[in-house]
């Protein structure tokens, strides 16, 4: 048997670990299936420790075809500078040890309190185990030679640690940063902090920290916008100057960020200038949202697939209910003027919306149906001018409240006001650096009658969502910081906006009663969730939002995670009618949440959908996931978190962690086998190419003998088959196997086509069980440009495909869009190395060369793709029609493949449309064009480049 | 926009925890009022463009493919190098993995650090890359440091510390 680790003294061990973790059994005592010991089992399969070749260098970088334009701009990101400040995070500590009631809540709706404490304790107790997840890298036990213990962790700097006086600006800083989120009223802490600040007004230090503090509030929390604009609003009565600096420093930002095209923060600089609307002169904000709808015309009647023009309706509708709060009454009637004009734009449907809707629309058992952002928003915000604009979640201050606290000695003054900053909007617009799409409004819970959260006529639902999403994307640097403000929702808004925290959704409706308030649990995931699905592509790489989903249940797992649990049973129940690209994305969301919480799933809730068939939604979705969690962990593992009714689902042969067989040591059945072991042989010994040849032409003479038209064909399937074998062991043993035979596989890849298309079938077919081994390799290969994106898509959607089951297994649509991903990555690469300032004539032809033979060769991708997937929609394809005939294929299945192709087909005409907008020739004129328009070439153009970068590497990542 | 770039309201996930940097941070404190920026030091300058991460706290048996499941999420993988036993030549809990770019790295540092694989909480620190050599262990049996003298049982890494296992290996033989 090969060797384990903790081999030496193993035993002895493990008899000291039980007299050791006996006084953790109490804790222990309420695990379910999951017993450590599962964990610790694997030192018992062979396959999971091998040796490594020891010198790194003969293990090359993975290859890089797709990768030509290097991270050049990385280098102009300097992000060292920032301190850390972690004086937010008071007495909160992110625990571990309360996520087993997490999952279990997450299935059963009642958790005592009893298995809270059980988590992973079996490798021993509290900070000594943190200590060493932590600290294994610098932390040398020894070396700090003092008594403090282990470091301090992030979050528990408390902000007054010494008996001094705080200084003025620290003082600032905190207070400003914590409003809203202690039990004092928002209020009262709003005209505290103002009244500190008048008194320190004169200290530069205090002074400059505030405004610091203040602009970085903004953008990075825009769920504190109304209550630090309260600061500023009752600054304005303490002393005129707090209000008239916070105006000229925020003016200058709105000014910035437009210029930018940075809507988000545009967005939110505009929003605190909505609270302040009572500060300024004549008609303040609502003359700034005219001149903002003005230029909406002009860029709509300019091109009648405008999305800037979208973007800027949607802007100008989130503002008005804001400036509405804070203004009052006398702007109704402004109000409605705007809102009459922005009717036209937001019942306006873009060709592109066509393309991103969550469910499908026509479908009855759709969970929510096509809204898009600015359509909902308008309809939301007419029905509350119909109500009066009450506006009711937006919190309100009293705009006499410091008055009235001073009124003992001073009579009541007018408080001054300030003339709204100037604000030019440049022509052209620039569009921002992320491509621009309409969005989807969606929700998972809206038509669920219980009314967790707001009904899609609400203007609640809007701008809650709105604010939570800001948060989450501001603050994608710190997700537990996000979850931490997520968690805390119900803080930001006014008092009787959400029911208690945590209150159970069986007994919503009875704690809630008639009035309308919402579960600000269900508003957070749903929110999440609406990112998570967004098309066509989400704002961040998708693993932050489970990372973020992640950090929420970890922070407060019981009333989390029963709407977390409710959320996936809802998706699974609509998996047949939801986005193919958005099932997928669950699927990944899914496996990875589960396991950061132990496998833990209640699967027995989906046994009833075992007997249906594969190609049944609902059925290749339990499969795909146990593939995926097979991946992050192991056979044996996860099998131990199941049924025992879902056991034949993981083949058995998983169990021992071998490498797959290698069907040439069966020499019955298959031919070729003494030439393949020869070939194992000497790719092992690294033998001349020659030697290999005189192999490759024994095996060309046997399929000669049997009449094999392409020869080319069973000499590769040897070969391949062969690296796949010897590179069983690990992705770098089958990297440095590849290199081996790297020659001999291009010159096969371009002698033929069908040898080509065997080089993907081999690897297929030797990782049968194990196709996310076998879509790495083709990775790799693609990489090294062996194969070609087309000879990929060729055979998995021709060959492998049968009369379209295929079309229901998860690595199928995996192993397509990885290679779709990279073909669209490329093109925008290209792209943007055009889009610089300056650049010479032939590096701009040479450019522009590459990038329409490239961008041609993905239009042929896309049709071949579109083609194939359309005839498979509808059932008229060769192979179909024939299983059908004969029987092979019932009348339901063959329902289903055409139902799968047309998912399919949705989803890359929807990829097609998206790279055209992005990578067409009309889209790089127009960004040519811009950049032609632009005045200072370096800052700027350094500036679009970097965050350029950033949209292609999410096609890169998020392209499944 | 440098403006906006300033001190953010909550600290970074991506930043370097390099010891040195938590030295300087701790030094920062004692003189808040003088200087609120930290100036550069030459460990933010090798890493101010890292591509590689360092990621610790793996099980032993936490393969190559399990890290590319989970460190993939976050952009294509350049490289991927799995810490190894210096004289056993098996993995020993930690790995380095490279990307193609700087913020590929960082957005790992945000999302991934600090969450499971193969059930363990693994940590990654940035890192001014791999060179040969520092695949291996640097403790005295082979492994990690930090496994010499363990006294925690950690299934995942070994049982106890190599050191304290060798120390009951005497015990046991002048029992």
């Amino acid at each position: 048997m090969k060797r384990a680790p903790a081999s030496t003294a193993s035993k002895n061990a493990r008899v000291r670990q039980d007299t050791r973790c006996h006084s953790h059994t109490n804790s222990f005592q309420h695990s379910r299936h999951v017993e450590p010991s599962d964990v610790a089992e694997r030192s018992s399969s062979p396959r999971r420790r091998r040796r490594y070749r020891s010198r790194s260098h003969e293990r090359p970088l993975y290859p890089d075809y797709y990768r030509p334009y290097d991270s050049r701009r990385d280098l102009l990101r300097d992000h060292s500078n920032d301190p850390r400040v972690a004086d937010l995070f008071q007495g909160i500590t992110v625990e571990e040890r309360n996520l087993s009631a997490l999952v279990s809540s997450m299935t059963d709706m009642d958790v005592g309190s009893g298995d809270r404490y059980r988590g992973s304790g079996y490798r021993g107790g509290g900070n000594k185990r943190r200590r060493d997840d932590e600290d294994d890298y610098h932390y040398s036990p020894g070396g700090r030679g003092d008594r403090r213990g282990p470091q301090r962790r992030r979050y528990d700097d408390a902000p007054p640690r010494r008996r001094y006086e705080e200084p003025a600006h620290a003082k600032l800083r905190r207070t400003i940063l914590n409003i809203a989120s202690s039990t004092k009223l928002p209020q009262d802490e709003a005209i505290e902090i103002a009244e500190y600040l008048r008194d320190h007004f004169d200290e530069e230090d205090a002074r400059g920290e505030f405004y610091d503090t203040l602009l970085q509030l903004i953008v990075e929390q825009p769920l504190k916008i109304p209550f630090v604009a309260a600061v500023v609003f009752y600054g304005n009565q303490a002393k005129i100057e707090i209000a008239s600096e916070a105006i000229k420093l925020v003016g200058d930002r709105l000014q910035e960020t437009f210029n930018a095209g940075q809507w988000k923060e545009f967005k939110l600089f505009l929003r605190f200038f909505a609270c302040l609307q009572p500060l300024f002169e004549e008609d303040g904000i609502f003359a700034l949202l005219e001149q903002l709808f003005d230029t909406v015309v002009d860029l709509q009647s300019a091109n009648e697939n405008d999305v800037v023009g979208i973007e800027l309706v949607k802007i100008i509708l989130l503002t008005i209910p804001y400036a509405l709060v804070s203004g009052g009454s006398r702007y109704h009637e402004k109000a409605g003027e705007l809102l009459s004009n922005t009717g036209i734009v937001a019942g306006n449907m873009l060709p592109m919306e066509s393309l991103i809707h969550t469910y499908d629309n026509e479908n009855e058992d759709k969970v929510i149906g096509y809204h898009s952002i600015i359509g909902i928003l308008q309809q939301q915000l007419t029905r509350e001018s119909e109500n009066g604009w009450e506006i009711a979640c937006i919190p309100k201050f009293d705009a006499e409240a410091l008055q009235k606290k001073q009124s003992e000695d001073t009579l009541p003054t007018t408080p001054p006001t300030h003339a709204f900053p100037t604000f030019t909007i440049p022509s052209p617009v620039n569009p921002g650096s992320k491509p621009l799409f309409p969005e989807a409004y969606f929700s998972l819970f809206a038509n669920h009658e219980n009314g967790t959260v707001p009904k899609t006529d609400d203007i609640a639902a809007s701008l809650i969502r709105d604010a939570i999403v800001d948060t989450i994307d501001q603050l994608d640097f710190n997700r537990d910081a996000a979850a931490k403000f997520l968690i805390e929702l119900d803080s930001y808004w006014s008092l009787d906006t959400f029911a208690k925290r945590g209150t159970p959704f069986d007994k919503f409706r009875e704690v809630v009663g008639d009035k309308v308030m919402y579960k600000s649990e269900d508003m957070i995931i749903d929110a999440i969730f609406s990112q998570l699905f967004k098309l066509p592509t989400a704002d961040h790489k998708l693993v932050y939002y489970h990372a973020l989903i992640t950090s929420c249940c970890k922070l407060a797992p019981q009333a989390i995670a029963p709407s977390l649990g409710r959320a996936i049973r809802t998706i699974y129940q609509s998996l047949h009618v939801l986005d193919l690209e958005l099932t997928y994305r669950f699927l990944d969301w899914f496996t990875h949440h589960l396991s950061n919480f132990e496998f833990r799933w209640r699967w027995a809730e989906w046994i009833g959908d075992l007997e249906l068939s594969n190609l049944q939604p609902k059925k290749a979705f339990i499969i795909a996931a146990l593939d995926k969690e097979i991946r992050l962990s192991f056979a044996k593992r996860i099998r131990s978190t199941l049924p025992q009714e879902m056991n034949e689902l993981i083949p058995a042969r998983l169990d021992e962690d071998n490498s797959p067989e290698f069907k040439y040591d069966n020499p019955v059945d298959v031919p070729y086998s003494a030439q393949a072991k020869e070939l194992i042989q000497q790719l092992k010994k690294k033998a001349p190419a020659e030697e290999v040849q005189k192999t490759i032409d024994q095996i060309h003479d046997l399929a000669n003998e049997q009449g094999v038209a392409d020869v080319l064909i069973p000499s590769t399937d040897a070969f391949v088959t062969a690296i796949c074998r010897l590179g069983a062991k690990s992705l770098a043993h089958v990297l440095s196997c590849i290199e081996r035979g790297k020659d001999r596989l291009i010159e096969v890849a371009q002698t033929s086509e069908a040898a080509r298309r065997q080089i993907v079938a081999s690897v297929f077919g030797y990782w049968k069980d194990q196709p996310g081994v076998a879509v790495r390799i083709i990775d790799i290969l693609l990489n090294y440009t062996i194969l070609a994106p087309m000879t990929v898509i060729q055979w998995v959607l021709g060959e492998n495909l049968g009369a379209g089951e295929g079309l229901a297994e998860s690595w199928v649509y995996e192993i397509i869009s990885i290679t779709i991903a990279k073909v669209s990555s490329r093109n925008r690469q290209i792209v943007n190395s055009r889009v610089v300032k300056g650049l010479p004539q032939d590096m701009i032809d040479m450019v522009e060369a590459t990038l329409s033979k490239d961008r041609d060769a993905a239009r042929e991708l896309f049709k071949y793709l579109e083609d194939v997937l359309r005839a498979l929609a509808q059932g008229s394809t060769d192979r179909l029609m024939e299983k059908e005939m004969s029987g092979e294929i019932s009348k339901e299945d063959g329902e289903l493949i055409k139902a799968w192709g047309k998912r399919w087909h949705t989803v890359f005409v929807r990829k097609s449309a998206v790279e055209e907008s992005v990578v067409g020739e009309q889209a790089v004129e127009a960004r040519i064009r811009l950049l032609a328009a632009e005045p200072d070439p370096e800052p700027e153009a350094m500036d679009t480049e970097v965050a350029n970068g950033d949209a292609t590497e999410e096609v890169a990542v998020n392209g499944d | 926009m440098p403006a906006l770039r300033k001190k953010s309201t909550v600290e970074r996930l991506d930043k370097a925890s390099s010891y040195a940097s938590s030295k300087n941070r701790r030094r920062n404190q004692n003189r808040r009022d003088g200087q609120r920026e930290r100036e550069p030091t030459p460990e933010d300058e090798k890493l101010k463009d890292a591509t590689t991460l360092y990621v610790g706290n793996l099980s032993f048996y936490t393969t190559e493919e399990q890290i590319h499941e989970l460190f993939s999420k976050c952009g294509e993988i350049k490289r991927l190098v799995m810490g190894l036993d210096r004289f056993q030549k098996t993995p020993c809990g930690f790995c380095f993995v490279e990307y193609y770019t700087h913020q590929d790295a960082l957005d790992c540092m945000k999302y991934i650090g600090g969450t499971k694989l193969d059930e363990r909480i693994i940590r990654s620190d940035l890192d001014e890359g791999f060179a040969e050599g520092r695949q291996y262990g640097r403790g005295k049996s082979g492994g990690q440091v930090r496994d010499e003298y363990r006294d925690e049982y950690d299934p995942g890494r070994g049982g106890y510390g190599r050191a304290i296992q060798e120390e009951e290996s005497y015990a046991k033989e002048y029992e």
